[in-house]
């Protein structure tokens, strides 16, 4: 295959994953509010069939660029992408069955790979020296694996603070109706750490997953990333001592990958310390969230620094 | 009597007061909430880092500041904004976050290790227990028992069975806290080995010139190095001959790859190695790394006065302020020769093509052309004479011409030699590169990657191992028993619910099978 037809391949593939994932969208926001399983099949189906059309877009990218395709700011949103839809199928529907999420996951692919087509797209070419590394390969592989990982954390947390608000709310509306005694924001099905909480045991209130469900689903989440990052800065400082002659510099990209470690750290021992837990935790998660996209994109776009060149 | 008071009182309520004082500061620091608190303000002073130009990573935007807004780069500066990583309020707050670390896990690993020591105690009330189970047994207790605690034993249960034989308590996922602990160790490790490396080390830049034989010494880096508070100038000597730097780009002006091929010599002469620098491969020689940094253009010239030269030997030449978008290729490159021993004093300014099409094209359509290779290199040249002025610093690459008069200007091709009057010549006598080299010295770096990998190595469990108890019990049943088997969860307890059927499902099997 030349590499002029693998770039074309790979263009056409992204369109028909864009297209797929918006359909997809569209059933598994019908799925949510109207509770038809065929919408959730079909969303589902689509995604897999997006995800799969996504991976050729990566591959063909690869071909036509000869090399493996994580060299630049596109390839990192490209392959960043696919990796929440593959996490997100596999964590979030079929490990812990909840079904109401895509939409919001996949909305967020869209405006990842929308943003890639429209701001970062160059051509298929070849790497500078710098950049000519097996240590580069593995440390941004594991940077976009924990970064997809942890944006799909991200996205879960976000719905676990609307849910966790609307279901305060209806407490607080109920509770002087019930009596002050009983707190109805968690009403017995919600055995928190005791019976399985899954979508299916809890009668449906509301239309997301009970808030719960959520947190423990985005908290398993980013403690499953948070190790993959603290490698992919140990690789990248391995990285920066061979080509720099420093392992660490304070070089923006550096720093902002060291901020977000210290916001998700700090959100993990959150978990942990009394009267923090909870909404306080998603809070420091969600400043994490907001910290990963300015690691990822700005520090690239606006930052001046030796990770410039990747942009 | 109240003279008395003050005596004998004050002292006492001074010294509980700040023993109160310490107590509370203490207590504080011991608690997560305040670890998390002071956690968080690293992250946030590290970010003021990424948006303030940092000194050694930005000097010439600091410059900027200081020149375009004077006021807020005093404030700035003042509050160490321009080197936070440095600054008196980040060490305070690092150093205040690992004293809390300190207090935190140094009371945990005691208590960890007296965990790991003792075996689970024992418990009265299984039925109490969050997850309880009762199953009938065919055998009698004793063996359903030992029955038991080989199946526990199978699932990696630490087990203990005390007394009659017909109880036992059972846990695992120390491992937990292990790693947990092993993990917040080793970030001290880490510092520890980054202070060593920095404060005994040293970073520095070398140029040299094609050809030329550089020894690592604190003279030769000329100013461009940072040698650590212990370092003690213990400076390797070695010496490095540079054979040949060669630079090739693809046909897009993009570069390929740098490659510096030197020979290296310890500091009594006797040939250490033979090497190729090129990034990302370094090359290493008595514990001194050199990286592939830069390279540049260095015309060989000579001065003549009266037949008599007064100055030959291979300049370097420097690119500066080289516009956005252009590629530096595109422009040409800038270097002085200066005649301070002359009176007046003489300063020749030199603007060096390397490829003298790019001059061409320069002239012929406003476009340079990329010089990637060194063909026909043209220089032109302004020669001044007065006063240097050497005694203000100056870079030696530029030429300050206020107390001087220009007395001529040229273009010099390679071996051609131009008149500059008052019976001076200068000789444009061939051009080579020069390379510039990252040379440094970080002994903790070893440490720091033990410790990073121990980090690695203990964040895994402490995130993912989770801790069970369970406890078993069995008493007589007509010719059989019933066991009773109460567990507890510390972690993820809904996922042990699944577990523990499992594991009782498993209890009973491994009870029966021992029957007869």
């Amino acid at each position: 295959m030349s590499g002029g037809a693998a770039a074309r391949i790979s263009t056409d593939a992204f369109t028909v994953a864009f297209v797929a994932y918006l359909v997809a969208v569209l059933a598994a926001f019908h799925h949510l509010a109207f509770r038809r399983r065929s919408a959730w099949t079909l969303s589902i189906a689509l995604t897999g069939a997006g995800a799969l059309a996504h991976l050729v877009s990566v591959v063909a990218r690869g071909i036509a660029a000869g090399r493996i395709p994580l060299g630049n700011m596109y390839e990192y949103s490209l392959a960043l992408s696919l990796l929440v839809v593959l996490a997100y199928l596999g964590l979030v529907e079929w490990r812990a069955g909840v079904r109401t999420v895509g939409g919001f996951v996949l909305a967020f692919v869209l405006l990842t790979l929308a943003v890639a087509a429209l701001f970062l797209h160059v051509g298929p070419a070849p790497l500078v020296p710098a950049l000519n590394s097996y240590w580069r390969q593995v440390h941004v592989g594991s940077m976009i694996v924990s970064s997809a990982l942890l944006a799909l954390g991200g996205i879960l947390t976000i719905l676990y603070l609307v849910k966790e608000a609307g279901e305060r709310r209806r407490a607080a509306r109920l509770r002087p109706i019930a009596g002050a005694g009983v707190d109805l924001g968690t009403v017995p099905e919600l055995q928190l750490d005791g019976g399985t909480v899954t979508e299916a045991s809890v009668p449906r209130r509301g239309i997301l997953p009970p808030a719960e469900v959520l947190d423990r689903l985005a908290h398993r989440t980013i403690a499953f990333a948070f190790p993959i990052w603290t490698f992919g800065i140990i690789t990248g400082a391995i990285w920066a001592e061979r080509a720099w002659g420093r392992y660490w510099g304070w070089d923006p990209k550096e720093t902002w990958s060291f901020v977000t470690w210290v916001i998700f750290a700090g959100y993990l021992h959150a978990r942990a310390t009394a009267g923090w837990s909870g909404r306080r935790a998603a809070v420091i998660a969600l400043v994490g969230f907001v910290s990963l996209l300015v690691t990822y994109y700005a520090v690239n776009l606006w930052i001046v620094g030796l990770h410039s060149y990747a942009t | 009597m109240a003279d008395a008071r003050t005596h004998t009182v004050t002292p006492r309520w001074w010294a509980a007061s700040v023993g109160r004082s310490v107590a509370f500061v203490w207590r504080s620091l011991r608690s997560m909430r305040t670890a998390l608190v002071l956690l968080l303000l690293v992250g946030l002073g590290a970010v003021a880092g990424s948006l303030v130009p940092q000194v050694g990573v930005a000097d010439a935007r600091i410059a900027a500041t200081f020149r375009d807004h004077p006021l807020r780069a005093r404030i700035f500066d003042q509050l160490g904004l321009f080197d936070v990583y440095g600054s008196w309020w980040f060490t305070l707050l690092y150093t205040l976050l690992l004293v809390s670390l300190v207090a935190c896990i140094v009371p945990r690993t005691r208590a960890f290790v007296r965990n790991a020591l003792a075996k689970p105690a024992p418990a009265r009330d299984l039925g109490a227990m969050r997850h309880y189970a009762e199953v009938v047994v065919p055998v009698p207790p004793e063996r359903a028992i030992s029955g038991a605690r080989r199946a526990l034993r199978r699932r990696l249960f630490r087990v203990r069975a005390p007394g009659d034989g017909r109880a036992l308590a059972a846990d695992k996922g120390l491992a937990r806290e292990g790693g947990s602990l092993l993990f917040h160790w080793a970030i001290l490790l880490l510092l520890a080995g980054v202070a060593w490396g920095k404060g005994t080390g040293f970073s520095g830049q070398a140029v040299i010139v094609e050809g030329e034989t550089w020894t690592e010494a604190h003279a030769s880096y000329d100013g461009q190095i940072r040698e650590g508070r212990y370092f003690g100038e213990h400076h390797s000597g070695v010496q490095v001959r540079v054979d040949d730097f060669e630079a090739s780009y693809r046909m897009t002006g993009q570069p390929r790859d740098f490659v510096t091929r030197a020979t290296l010599f310890d500091q009594d002469g006797r040939l250490l190695d033979r090497v190729e620098i090129r990034v990302n491969h370094p090359a290493e020689a008595e514990g001194v790394r050199f990286y592939q940094f830069g390279y540049g253009w260095a015309p060989v010239i000579r001065v003549e006065r009266e037949g008599e030269a007064i100055f030959d030997g291979p300049v370097v030449c420097e690119q500066r302020d080289v516009p956005d978008g252009v590629s530096p290729l595109q422009v040409p490159w800038r270097c002085v020769v200066k005649l301070a021993s002359l009176r007046p004093q003489v300063g020749i300014a030199f603007e060096l093509w390397p490829d003298s099409r790019g001059l061409l094209s320069l002239l012929e359509t406003g476009q340079v052309m990329p010089m990637i290779v060194a063909y026909a290199p043209v220089m032109t040249w302004e020669a001044y004479e007065g006063d240097l002025r050497a005694e203000l610093v100056q870079s030696a690459s530029t030429l300050d011409t206020t107390a001087m008069r220009r007395i001529g200007s040229g273009v010099l091709g390679a071996g051609e030699t131009a008149d500059l009057g008052r019976g001076i010549t200068v000789s444009f006598l061939e051009l080579r590169r020069y390379t510039v080299l990252t040379v440094a010295r970080d002994r903790g770096m070893r440490i720091v990657l033990l410790a990073a990998i121990l980090m690695l190595i203990g964040l895994l469990p402490a995130l993912s191992s989770t801790r069970r108890k369970v406890w078993v019990s069995a008493e007589p049943d007509g010719a059989g028993a019933v066991l009773k088997v109460g567990g507890f969860a510390l972690q993820r307890g809904s996922r042990f619910e699944e577990e523990f059927a499992r594991l009782v499902r498993d209890l009973e099997r491994a009870a029966a099978g021992v029957g007869p």
